[in-house]
């Protein structure tokens, strides 16, 4: 009797058992492509063990059940349908960050007097995304050897640092690298004066 | 197995104590494989565990409940958090988030969501890119960053369904 009542609560136990995993494990995946904040449409490849879809246009959607499974043709979904359930994911992404290049004059930490100009929209910036991660990069061109340009890369990028420290962001904020001639804009030969890679950017995300 | 790997699981294995949706059964049993096997590692080879700190990004906004777990420890996120490789990011019911990978990378977490951040690189300038995600669970949206323009092959995101390859876009996901 008690053997019976004992097999009966190991059988239940299974079919609980069973029934935690089917529901744990059947999954779906769905993929919706939207346009790029620039306008254009890229394009995502959804793919599974047997084979792989392709959505290449805006508001196109795929669904997938399992890699054992294809992926579904793809069907545009209406604005609604995408707000409905992706509304939070949407207004929670944060902007990208911005990117600003500043030129120097030839062999010097002085800014271009049109690169100054550009400073007031990076405090912008950093003010607009209350930023606490700027990256300060500097870079020279391939006049002077190496080692001169690594340090005025250094220099450089150091100078940059001030400026916005002056402007009042906090220096905690602000991580500086160089690299020297190793990382230019345009590709010369040594001992090329090319304005284009005497150069600072500033991330500001 | 390499000591990554080997956290991946062991971090797998701790999110299950507040993950309140259920899981599969096997997925648990690999975890706590993992676990084993990283205890092994790091009473075996102390010290070599801190050696995965390369930054892959920061948490930029934070809205109810979410945690980031890293090298088994869990903390609450908060914005301007550092991100690394090998660090997963949950959100609870009420939970979103906002993240902002070092190549440019953004991307949102919906309530009920996972990510894992398997595996994060970098450095162009040594042309040493990777970003290799896994969505576990939830909703999230993405526009892709420098990696995907780069080199859009080392752009792979799983989902226990599928895998997502990725040319420059914007796109949504739903792992439900």
């Amino acid at each position: 009797m008690i053997r019976a009542q004992w097999s009966k609560n190991i059988l239940l136990l299974i079919f609980l058992a069973l029934l935690f995993l089917l529901s744990g494990c059947a999954a779906k995946t769905t993929v919706v492509l939207l346009p790029d904040p620039d306008g254009k449409v890229g394009h995502v490849t959804v793919s599974t063990d047997v084979g792989s879809t392709d959505i290449t246009q805006a508001r196109e959607a795929t669904t997938v059940k399992g890699r054992e499974s294809l992926p579904t043709s793809p069907k545009i979904l209406s604005s609604d349908a995408i707000n409905a359930e992706f509304s939070r994911v949407l207004t929670m992404l944060p902007s990208q960050p911005v990117h600003f290049i500043l030129y120097f004059e030839g062999g010097s930490t002085d800014l271009t007097a049109e690169s100054r100009q550009t400073l007031p929209a990076i405090l912008e910036s950093i003010n607009n995304r209350k930023s606490q991660h700027i990256s300060v990069i500097g870079h020279s061109d391939t006049v002077g050897d190496n080692q001169y340009n690594l340090q005025l890369s250094q220099e450089r990028a150091a100078a940059i640092r001030r400026l916005l420290v002056q402007q009042g962001v906090a220096s905690t904020f602000i991580t500086s690298t160089s690299h020297g001639e190793e990382n230019p804009l345009v590709k010369t030969a040594d001992n090329v004066n090319e304005p284009k890679n005497r150069r600072v950017e500033v991330v500001v995300k | 197995m390499s000591i990554f790997a080997c956290q991946l699981l062991a971090n797998r294995f701790s999110m299950l104590f507040f993950a309140d949706e259920t899981e599969c059964g096997a997925e648990r049993m690999k975890s706590i494989y993992g676990e084993l096997i990283c205890i092994f590692f790091l009473v075996f080879a102390p010290g070599y565990a801190g050696a995965q700190q390369d930054s892959a990004g920061f948490v930029k906004t934070v809205a109810g409940d979410v945690y980031i777990t890293s090298s088994q420890t869990t903390v609450k996120a908060v914005a301007n958090m550092r991100l690394s490789q090998g660090d997963s990011i949950q959100t609870g019911p009420n939970g979103s988030v906002g993240l902002i990978f070092d190549d440019d990378t953004v991307v949102a977490l919906g309530p009920n969501s996972e990510i894992a951040i398997e595996n994060f690189l970098f450095n162009p300038a040594e042309k040493q890119l990777s970003f290799v995600t896994r969505l576990i669970r939830g909703t999230f949206s993405f526009i892709s960053g420098q990696i995907a323009k780069l080199a859009p092959q080392k752009v792979v995101l799983q989902t226990p369904d599928a895998t997502l390859g990725v040319r420059g876009t914007k796109f949504l996901v739903k792992v439900d």
